[in-house]
């Protein structure tokens, strides 16, 4: 197992290339954007697969070497990989379970190869309630002596509108009663708790999802409460975040709230940042630091104020 | 590197010869946060100074080859990267006149895991276009 610490923290602080969406291609390159996550001085890399590694999925050797001197050299580990699968792929019918099972076992190997700890699945849906198209249960199933050979955890992401009281988190934690495997568990994405919708503007082109009138679900935000509960299942963080202002307060996640749960359930994983403000280029490296520089503030809080609480019990 | 805006200011040019052009091209900058199988490209629609081209005619040049929609939605391995531009060959006898066009593009992918009442997901970029020749 790799090692998840930055500076003195109690969790491994990381970022996800995601966040660098609208500078990628256009104002840097993948190398850049690992390049400012060591500069910003955080310790863990998250990568989407099929986003971020080049010829993908079928990387040249060079490219591979370089990823792991460029990594040694700048003090960072991979955290976790973001896969797909696409279970409207093909036109006119379903995937099914084998093809589904194919689509993670070529990631997992692939994660693998790049000394990835964590694969995240994200699957296709079936109802406008995101119910998981029944074929995920096969083919993570029939992972997960692959990801135990390969000291990956599989850990299916909760994100808005999906929610952690959900019928699908309940899913997912049957599975992994079920199949007692150490190797499942659940990513949060700290989006749920957004405290209010966040004006987000910018884009290269306007965008609707859907040619009719269909909606999205009204479905609410949760209290950071709701958590707990997950804490014993959950392996890692996405640190969804879209604004951090001058005063390094962020107005629409709670994040004094999360790291209190997160520090008092012992967690010692990563939190990896996903920027998903305005889309904007150059925007992205400067909010990073911001929010950093906020949970770095708040972990610090936390550390003075733990000897006073021992000494009060 | 690409340009931010989606069709890209090189690569907007006729084809065919002379004097006998058989349409036009467009390249494109994908908005998407990953690269996609190519079977998640829906039928695109170009639109130039009013005049409207649908996806059936439109060739698709990815890094892996050169796909009409129809072999694009059945290719087994055929990607579009991300960091790639994608060219769009649309059939028009002619060409485009040279000069100044307007040019809108709706793209459209499909995302799995977005309930399908909500989808495709649909890009709209406009933007003003130089045919040299």
């Amino acid at each position: 197992m790799t090692t998840t610490t930055t500076d003195d923290l109690p969790f491994g602080l990381g970022v996800s290339l995601y966040s660098y969406t609208d500078d990628i291609g256009v104002t840097m390159t993948v190398e850049d954007c690992i390049a400012d996550v060591a500069d910003l001085g955080a310790t863990g890399l998250e990568i989407l697969g099929e986003g971020h590694i080049e010829d993908y999925p079928n990387p040249p050797t060079a490219w591979i070497d370089a990823w792991y001197a460029r990594n040694e050299r700048l003090g960072l580990t991979p955290t976790l990989y973001g896969s797909w699968i696409d279970t409207r792929r093909f036109p006119g019918r379903g995937m099914t379970a084998a093809e589904g099972a194919a689509q993670l076992e070529l990631d997992l190997r692939l994660a693998a190869r790049l000394g990835f700890s964590f694969v995240r699945p994200k699957i296709g849906v079936i109802s406008e309630d995101l119910r998981v198209d029944p074929i995920w249960q096969e083919a993570v199933e029939r992972n997960l002596q692959l990801a135990a050979d390969l000291d990956i955890v599989v850990c299916p992401e909760i994100h808005w509108p999906t929610i952690i009281k959900s019928p699908v988190v309940e899913e997912y934690l049957e599975f992994k009663e079920r199949t007692g495997s150490e190797h499942f568990g659940l990513l949060i994405d700290t989006g749920v708790f957004e405290l209010s919708p966040y004006p987000r503007r910018g884009g290269s082109a306007s965008f609707r999802m859907g040619d009719g009138s269909a909606r999205p679900p009204v479905v609410p935000f949760v209290p950071v409460s709701d958590l707990a509960d997950v804490m014993e299942h959950t392996v890692y963080f996405q640190a969804k975040f879209y604004e951090v202002d001058d005063d390094l307060v962020d107005h629409y996640i709670p994040w004094r709230e999360i790291i209190d749960v997160v520090i008092d359930s012992g967690y010692t994983g990563w939190l990896s940042s996903e920027y998903e403000g305005h889309h904007e280029p150059y925007r992205a490296p400067d909010q990073l630091r911001r929010q950093h520089a906020l949970i770095r503030t708040i972990a610090a809080e936390r550390a003075a104020a733990a000897p006073a609480l021992a000494d009060r019990n | 590197m690409l340009e931010e805006q989606l069709i890209q200011t090189a690569g907007f040019r006729n084809v065919g010869p002379e004097g006998a052009r058989t349409g036009f091209q467009l390249r494109v900058r994908s908005p998407y946060y990953r690269g996609l199988w190519a079977n998640l490209i829906e039928k695109p629609t170009v639109t130039v100074d009013g005049e409207r081209f649908d996806g059936d005619g439109i060739r698709w040049t990815l890094p892996g080859g050169d796909f009409s929609f129809a072999e694009l939605q059945e290719a087994a391995d055929a990607r579009w990267p991300l960091g790639h531009a994608a060219t769009l060959t649309v059939p028009r006898d002619g060409g485009l006149a040279r000069g100044l066009h307007d040019v809108t593009l709706e793209l459209r992918l499909r995302m799995s895991y977005i309930p399908e009442e909500l989808q495709p997901s649909i890009w709209t970029a406009s933007r003003k276009a130089v045919i040299v020749k």
